[in-house]
């Protein structure tokens, strides 16, 4: 055993304990979670804030209402925890928009209260966003703080590599395909079958885990998406193609139709995964497509980003080393007349 | 030479366990299992790469008896 040999496999084990181990215990960035009520009159109000992540304390947490720029002050502020604060406000007449927002120093939850009684506009409070307050203070590396997705954002680092794992394993499996339309090679044939297989164990576990990520997010396993179905069609693609294989008895002919088939279903999985979702003509609550943005909107400091690439990097590398053991006991298992 | 590598990854895994700040114990780590979590999860990987490496010289074996 030499180490130039398995370089590539401990790193692919060292980058999933790195990046699983810090995808978990990294925490989110201080949020505004919860007001209540949902909405003010003129007239006093008394509102509850809640943080999550938040270290609000008395005398120094400052809380303000903002509406069309115009800031109200409260007339009394008081802190039940870290992460409770009530302000008591005198709302007035006049306000102009609809929705106000709420700031706790410089946390702002946008829109958190529906305004009755607009008028022209208000003169604005003195009060506002306590920029120094350590009240609120970020850990040194955090995560974005996101509603509704909240702590689930760490499954960026565990379900989105489960389909960067498939599309690499089923690109090697179309190459292997090209070179058997060149060669007749009944080896690159098997090598493209066996990659296609461990491809669709990844395709599977990307459909299982984003089912379950939907349920917590969009309140349902599936919706009928066009990422979500897109990536339903490119599995059952994928299953057509060992359906196809198993019809032809003879095993070069099997060899030259299967790829052909196999290089329009790696162009169908690009079509479906990465050009249909991403027309703006089609609506998608899936991130990074139909016109929504991807993290990437959240994730100005590349704190995601950090953890993510070596998550990508080293499930790749697993389905990689997962495929070679195939191959190579496939060799051994069942040798191909020459 | 398993063991050190074996080692190393670990200490890799301990390095990421920064310290937290205040404000963390009231919700990720307040209670203090969440670190159960984070060390089932490093056996995990840990337990798949043992039975890939495992899986890997058994079919190196059977590689060299053929030739």
């Amino acid at each position: 055993m030499e180490l130039r040999h398995w370089w590539w496999k401990f790193l692919a084990i060292a980058l999933l304990l790195f990046a699983s181990i810090t995808a978990l215990r990294t925490p989110l960035t201080p949020a505004l979670v919860h007001v209540s009520p949902d909405r003010i009159a003129p007239g006093t109000s008394v509102i509850e804030v809640l943080g999550y992540n938040t270290d609000f304390q008395a005398g120094s947490t400052v809380v303000y209402l903002e509406n069309a720029d115009q800031r109200v002050c409260p007339s009394s502020t008081e802190v039940t925890d870290a992460t409770h604060v009530q302000a008591t406000f005198d709302v007035p007449t006049g306000l102009k928009e609809h929705l106000t927002t709420v700031g706790v120093d410089r946390l702002r939850y946008e829109g958190a209260l529906f305004t009755e009684g607009l008028g022209q506009g208000i003169e604005g409070g003195a009060c506002g966003p306590n920029e120094a307050s350590s009240t609120v203070a970020d850990a040194p590396f955090a995560f974005p703080n996101r509603s509704i997705l909240y702590e689930s954002i760490r499954n960026l680092h565990f379900h989105v590599p489960m389909w960067f794992t498939m599309i690499v394993l089923m690109a090697i499996s179309m190459v292997q395909s090209i070179r058997v339309l060149g060669s007749n090679a009944l080896e690159q044939d098997r090598t493209a079958e066996l990659a296609a297989q461990v491809g669709l164990v990844f395709c599977g576990l990307g459909l299982v885990t984003g089912a379950f990520w939907a349920r917590a997010t969009w309140g349902a396993f599936w919706t009928n998406d066009v990422k979500l179905n897109g990536a339903a069609v490119t599995g059952l693609i994928y299953l057509a193609y060992f359906v196809l294989r198993g019809t032809v008895q003879d095993a070069h002919k099997r060899a030259r139709l299967a790829a052909i088939y196999n290089i329009f279903a790696f162009v169908l999985l690009v079509m479906f995964l990465f050009v249909v979702p991403r027309l703006n003509a089609v609506d998608s609550l899936h991130p990074g497509n139909g016109g929504n943005s991807g993290f990437s909107d959240l994730d100005l400091d590349n704190r995601l980003r950090m953890i993510f690439y070596p998550a990508v990097l080293g499930w790749v590398l697993l389905g990689v080393w997962m495929l070679n053991l195939r191959v190579r006991a496939a060799r051994i298992a069942e040798p191909l007349d020459p | 030479m398993r063991t050190p590598l074996l080692l190393s990854f670990l200490f890799l895994a301990l390095t990421t366990m920064a310290q937290a700040p205040g404000w963390l114990e009231n919700t990720l780590y307040g209670n203090g299992k969440f670190n159960v979590v984070v060390v089932v999860v490093a056996l995990i990987i840990l337990g798949i790469g043992l039975w890939m490496w495992r899986m890997d010289r058994r079919i190196s074996t059977l590689e060299k008896d053929r030739k």
